[in-house]
């Protein structure tokens, strides 16, 4: 009885974003929005769900269904023909072996990023970017994300696989939403909209329950544009101002029974029952690498407490510090500290 | 013998007779190709059948042909009591139990080989960094049927044709994936009699010298193979189906635009007027694509997981997700073994130790390990 009630508030989170697969358009769904919660409030919520037993006496453990959209890349290739359970469960091993050793943090499309990935022509040998993430894809250990940004009035965009172990480091320096999925618009955008300082700070979040959709609209650079935006239903840009002969023939092109298209909708998600399966496999893993890493972050922050006890009484012109030597990637990305401290390596 | 007969006997080296196939032998001059060949044919394998959709003829019927029988319940509980009774009490050969004595390996020997499924693609990464695209093979509950020593194979009709010039050699028959006898008929059944065990969905024969023979019912398993070595995969390729000239051929086909008039991905001319004034045997056109026979050969493994019988192989192989190929050791002389592989076969050890469960190659980067910093 409990066990179908939990199913039941599954897949309600599911229903709600029934025609999306990884997050909600506003304007498709007829049900108010939820926003969507983060790891610390899913923690919090996942234990809720644990309920004490079920008729077999067995603890049932039940993944909340906001990893659907923080971990998409766990969920398979949707096509029938390539898909084999021991294969997807193999990858999904692997993924969570990567992960016990780089943190992949949650995203969105929208996100303001930094990936750092070893790079043998770099002067320091490693290559840090800083882009929105314009898109992201593919599933299992092939998932990638593309980050955008302009550097010296030239538009760069860079693919990163998320698994590659060239990849040091993944941090989130602003957690957003957009109003649309893929913002490849801005390719079409003027400049500031896709222009984000190289060295940006993390941004702390003082509302961290809820990752925020901002709202902004954005001003297109007049035509040619790389693709027709007209017929692309988006969202998060400003009124094209195009004759209405483009605003007609996009009508006629458009499909717009394809919402209503239950099995197309069918055959290009992973069934409900599957979902569960997966993420209730992956979820204890995931959280016990979160508390790690929470661990580890809190006692290089009393670390760091630590050396600055010591910079106040010593000469502050000193760079001797004593105590444990942290490393500066050790330093949170996150936001989790109110102040960022020199450390030096020996 | 025509006009371009005659200019081709007098410009080849040898004479040729008239149903000789002549290609090699050819004087390839520019002036001669551009003024006399205007046409090369291809008559190698254009009259042989290259696929058929019912078995040999030797094969026995495979697949129960009766409709639904009306069975009661209690009957058919009956008929599983009585298929469990039948086969529980086989247990798979030890590696103490091979009454065969253990013979030496040899660089010359050639060992059995596994009947496999190929599950997807994983992609993987070197030490440096490189991605590398790997075909995840799930080696199925293989176990050996019967073996066919060297001179009965070569009375059999294949065995004939494949030694006709060699030494022959034995051929081991291996089955896989278990089933359900209910689903096959009597005559496919009998032929696991012997071997006390469950039919099995899949049989593949793999030639092996008479050193490296296996008794019947011994399993064989992912750890038959080593981590490093090459290995030939055998499978049946994607079937496309009846399928045009420009996907089959890699035709050009004509102009999308520009006026051309239905003339899109035809194929064009098919043959000249004058010379042979007929369309020669082997004109590419057409017709069915793919489902056949393919060996990719000297594919090294890259990847082993002892506990999930499965091997990871560097490259891609015949046949689309879900196909069950066949893999065997390389015939590629210099990709071939230097020591001894597990011979015949590999056994788990019998003092209860579990095998290390994930083995890798060196060149590859393993998941759990730290990030590659160059």
């Amino acid at each position: 009885m409990l066990r179908r009630a939990v199913l039941q508030t599954f897949r309600q989170g599911l229903a709600q974003s029934f025609f999306k697969r990884n997050a909600v358009s506003l304007s498709e769904t007829t049900v108010t929005h939820q926003p969507i919660e983060t790891s610390n409030e899913a923690d919090e919520k996942s234990v809720s769900k644990q309920k004490p037993g079920d008729e077999s006496g067995n603890t049932v453990v039940v993944a909340p269904p906001e990893f659907r959209f923080m971990y998409p890349e766990f969920l398979p290739d949707p096509a029938m023909e390539r898909r084999n359970r021991l294969k997807e469960k193999l990858e999904r091993i692997d993924m969570l072996q990567r992960r016990s050793v780089v943190e992949i943090p949650e995203f969105y499309t929208g996100s303001v990023m930094a990936v750092t990935v070893a790079d043998a022509n770099s002067p320091n040998k490693f290559a840090r970017f800083v882009g929105i993430c314009i898109q992201r894809g593919g599933s299992g250990l092939r998932a990638w994300f593309i980050l955008r940004n302009v550097v010296d009035k030239q538009g760069v965009e860079i693919l990163y696989e998320m698994y590659c172990p060239l990849i040091q480091k993944i941090e989130v320096l602003r957690l957003e939403r957009r109003l649309d999925e893929s913002l490849l618009y801005l390719r079409d955008a003027l400049p500031e909209y896709s222009t984000f300082p190289l060295d940006m700070e993390p941004e702390r979040r003082l509302n961290n329950s809820v990752v925020p959709i901002n709202p902004l609209k954005v001003k297109l650079r007049p035509r040619p544009w790389l693709e027709r935006w007209e017929r692309q239903n988006l969202q998060g840009v400003e009124d094209l101002n195009l004759p209405q002969r483009f605003y007609d023939k996009a009508e006629k092109v458009a499909k717009p029974w394809e919402k209503y298209d239950l099995m197309l909708q069918y055959r290009k998600t992973i069934p409900a029952e599957e979902q569960e399966k997966i993420f209730a496999d992956v979820h204890s893993q995931l959280q016990q690498q979160e508390f790690k890493r929470k661990i580890r972050r809190q006692h290089s922050a009393l670390n760091d407490s630590h050396m600055v006890r010591v910079g106040r009484d010593a000469n502050p012109n000193q760079t001797r510090i004593s105590g444990s030597i942290v490393p500066s990637c050790m330093l949170s990305s996150a936001g989790d500290m109110t102040f960022r401290l020199e450390t030096y390596h020996y | 013998m025509s006009t371009l007969g005659l200019l081709r006997t007098l410009f080849n080296p040898k004479i040729v007779t008239p149903n000789a196939i002549q290609l090699q032998s050819l004087n390839r001059s520019p002036f001669l190709v551009g003024l006399f060949f205007n046409h090369e044919q291809v008559r190698t394998m254009s009259r042989v059948k290259r696929r058929t959709t019912h078995p040999p003829y030797w094969h026995v019927l495979k697949n129960n042909q009766r409709q639904d029988e009306k069975i009661s319940s209690d009957n058919l509980r009956f008929v599983r009591e009585v298929i469990q009774d039948k086969y529980k009490n086989k247990s798979p050969i030890k590696g103490s139990d091979l009454d065969i004595e253990k013979k030496e390996w040899d660089p010359k020997t050639k060992r059995s080989g596994v009947i496999a499924r190929n599950i997807g693609v994983q992609h993987m990464w070197e030490k440096d960094g490189k991605k590398v695209v790997c075909t995840v093979l799930h080696v199925l509950d293989n176990h050996v049927i019967r073996y066919v020593p060297p001179e009965e194979y070569a009375k059999s009709i294949i065995g004939a044709k494949v030694f006709r010039n060699r030494k022959p050699l034995g051929c081991l028959v291996v089955g896989a994936e278990a089933a359900n006898p209910d689903r096959f008929t009597r005559q496919y059944c009998s032929l696991f009699n012997e071997v006390g065990l469950l039919p099995k969905k899949r049989l593949a024969r793999f030639i092996v010298t008479p050193n490296a023979v296996l008794p019947p019912c011994t399993p064989l398993t992912a750890g038959h193979f080593v981590v490093g070595q090459a290995v030939d995969v055998y499978g049946k390729t994607i079937d496309y189906g009846f399928q045009g000239v420009v996907k089959r051929w890699g035709f050009k086909g004509g102009p999308a635009s520009h006026g051309a008039t239905k003339f899109h991905r035809r194929g064009g001319t098919i043959g000249t007027g004058r010379d042979k004034a007929r369309v020669w045997p082997g004109q590419k056109m057409p017709g069915h694509m793919g489902s056949e026979r393919r060996f990719c050969r000297g594919l090294k493994i890259v990847r082993i997981n002892m506990k999930y019988n499965v091997i990871y192989v560097k490259g891609t192989v015949p046949g689309p997700t879900n196909s069950i190929v066949q893999i065997f050791d390389t015939v590629l002389p210099r990709r071939k073994f230097t020591e001894a592989p597990p011979h015949p076969t590999y056994f788990p050890p019998e003092d209860g130790t579990l095998p290390q469960e994930d083995i890798w190659d060196s060149s590859l980067h393993v998941f759990g390990s730290p990030s590659i910093s160059v």
